[in-house]
């Protein structure tokens, strides 16, 4: 049976309105949470963007000349496979290196416009059996300054650091998020129960007279949905918002190289606002699914 | 229209509320079901609208075993049944019309059909000039005139009513009951508890007795006691 939109509308609206104190808890707290996971997830896109080349247990690069023969190629894919020193080497060609430039540069599509793939140099990723930064800085020097090679260049301090830091970081901004996207959900049921307690005549009579389950449920569905939609779209408006302080408190990538991938694109936020809208959507339904289908004895 | 085949519903702690119970009832009768509190006139009721289950045994309404109905198949069952109870039921923030014409409005009616069907049953149920009252400014014969009219503008196949006239007095009770045997008339099938003697016994229809949950007593033209 078709349900009418117009009584759809006119019923949540009525529902909206007569407990406002109470939808606005629960759009509130769904916008905190909501908030606070965008922020993890900027934070954490930007950490990995500008570390991406020194994940896994990477420790130097060597990168090759773009112009080295292939002998000299040889001879150093050779070394470094042959070295008992190295556990994992990965190589990584023009059109990787490529890709993974635009990645950094997303907010700077000007740079990325100058740059072709044959004037970035291909390298090898190599993870070493021994992590400790002598033996590391000892097996680097041994590839520095070979024919083809154009430079070593190994993880810093600076960048271990920060990788932790920021790990740890957004490991408990995810985990406030989730306690407190778990007590919006609650939020929400409590919302929809009590709003079909303020119907609790209407609703017996519509069973009296035979509405069916769907007709009944759906205004308070739509209710739900409507707490989360909006207070993801409040989260989004408040991460809009704060993205010119973010950028500020981001070093100058001029000045720090290691953070010229920290600020992510319009685009990658975009995605990140995708996520924000459906998970606000994900958590009305489920508050207000788990009401009706426990407190609607239909 | 309606059959229970050997019918038995135990509530919660072992009370048996209606034991064995066997019986046929025709289109448009008009059925008397009467007993003291708790004999099981209500229980009768709620089990022909699947409100209630039963434990044991078997109901046909129009044919269909509603035991195997679907619990989303059941709104269509109510449909065809109108109901009305001793407290009306009706929604105090609504008037008179909005309360006739939500009944049609929640089972999907269109506008155009609300809009004809309101007005004529409040005339047939004598209430025309009431449309825009709100229930409490009614006396209680016409709040459950209103909820008679909820409850047959649908035009069901089978109207029930648990104890209509247990709150009103003696005289507003008659003109209730000229109502519903205005409505039987139509070719409605009624069945009424209740232990009002003096209906009972003036309106000499069918008469089905419970007693602690058993059927004592058939009669066709029954009275009272």
């Amino acid at each position: 049976m078709a349900i009418k939109v117009d009584y759809v509308v006119r019923e949540t609206s009525t529902n909206l309105f007569r407990n406002l104190s109470i939808t606005l808890a629960s759009i509130l707290t769904v916008m905190v949470s909501l908030f606070l996971l965008g922020m993890a997830l900027t934070v954490n896109l930007g950490v990995n963007k500008a570390t991406q080349r020194w994940q896994g247990g990477i420790e130097f690069i060597v990168f090759i000349n773009p112009g080295a023969t292939t002998e000299q190629v040889g001879a150093v894919d050779k070394a470094l496979r042959e070295s008992p020193e190295v556990e994992k080497l990965t190589y990584v060609d023009q059109n990787q290196a490529m890709e993974e430039f635009r990645s950094l540069f997303a907010n700077q599509p000007e740079l990325i416009d100058t740059v072709t793939p044959d004037i970035l140099p291909p390298s090898y990723r190599v993870v070493p059996l021994n992590k400790s930064s002598d033996t590391v800085e000892a097996l680097s020097e041994q590839y520095r300054g070979k024919p083809g090679v154009k430079s070593v260049v190994s993880a810093t301090e600076t960048i271990k650091l920060v990788q932790k830091l920021s790990g740890t970081l957004t490991v408990f901004m995810y985990v406030v998020a989730g306690v407190l996207l778990g007590a919006s959900i609650l939020l929400v049921l409590n919302t929809i129960r009590m709003a079909m307690y303020a119907r609790r005549r209407e609703i017996e009579v519509m069973k009296l007279v035979g509405a069916t389950n769907w007709f009944i449920r759906v205004p308070f569905m739509t209710e739900g949905l409507v707490q989360g939609v909006i207070g993801a779209g409040l989260a989004i408006g408040l991460l809009v918002l704060f993205r010119p302080f973010y950028e500020r408190i981001v070093p100058d990538p001029t000045q720090f190289p290691l953070f010229s991938g920290m600020v992510p694109a319009s685009s990658e936020l975009f995605g990140i606002y995708v996520v924000l809208a459906f998970i606000g959507c994900v958590i009305g339904t489920i508050g207000a699914g788990v009401a009706v289908t426990r407190f609607l004895d239909v | 229209m309606i059959k229970l085949d050997n019918v038995t519903k135990v509530y919660k702690g072992d009370v048996v509320a209606l034991r064995n119970a066997s019986v046929e009832i025709a289109k448009s009768e008009f059925v008397f079901l009467v007993g003291p509190s708790g004999s099981g006139k209500s229980t009768f009721i709620r089990l022909l609208n699947k409100d209630q289950t039963p434990s044991a045994g078997r109901i046909f309404v129009a044919g269909k075993d509603i035991g195997e109905l679907s619990s989303w198949k059941v709104p269509y069952l109510r449909r065809n049944i109108g109901t009305v109870y001793q407290d009306f039921k009706l929604l105090a923030n609504k008037t008179v019309g909005e309360n006739v014409a939500f009944a049609l409005e929640v089972i999907g009616r269109p506008r155009h059909v609300i809009q004809t069907q309101v007005p004529a049953i409040l005339d047939l149920v004598g209430l025309g000039n009431k449309a825009g009252n709100f229930p409490h400014e009614l006396s209680g014969g016409e709040q459950q005139r209103v909820s008679i009219a909820r409850a047959f503008v649908n035009r069901p196949l089978i109207l029930l009513a648990d104890e209509p006239t247990g709150n009103l007095d003696p005289a507003t009770s008659v003109g209730i009951m000229q109502l519903l045997d205005k409505i039987n008339k139509t070719g409605t099938t009624v069945i009424m508890a209740t232990h009002d003697r003096g209906i009972v016994d003036r309106m000499r229809r069918r008469v089905i007795e419970l007693d602690r949950g058993e059927i004592v007593r058939d009669q066709v033209r029954g009275v009272y006691e």
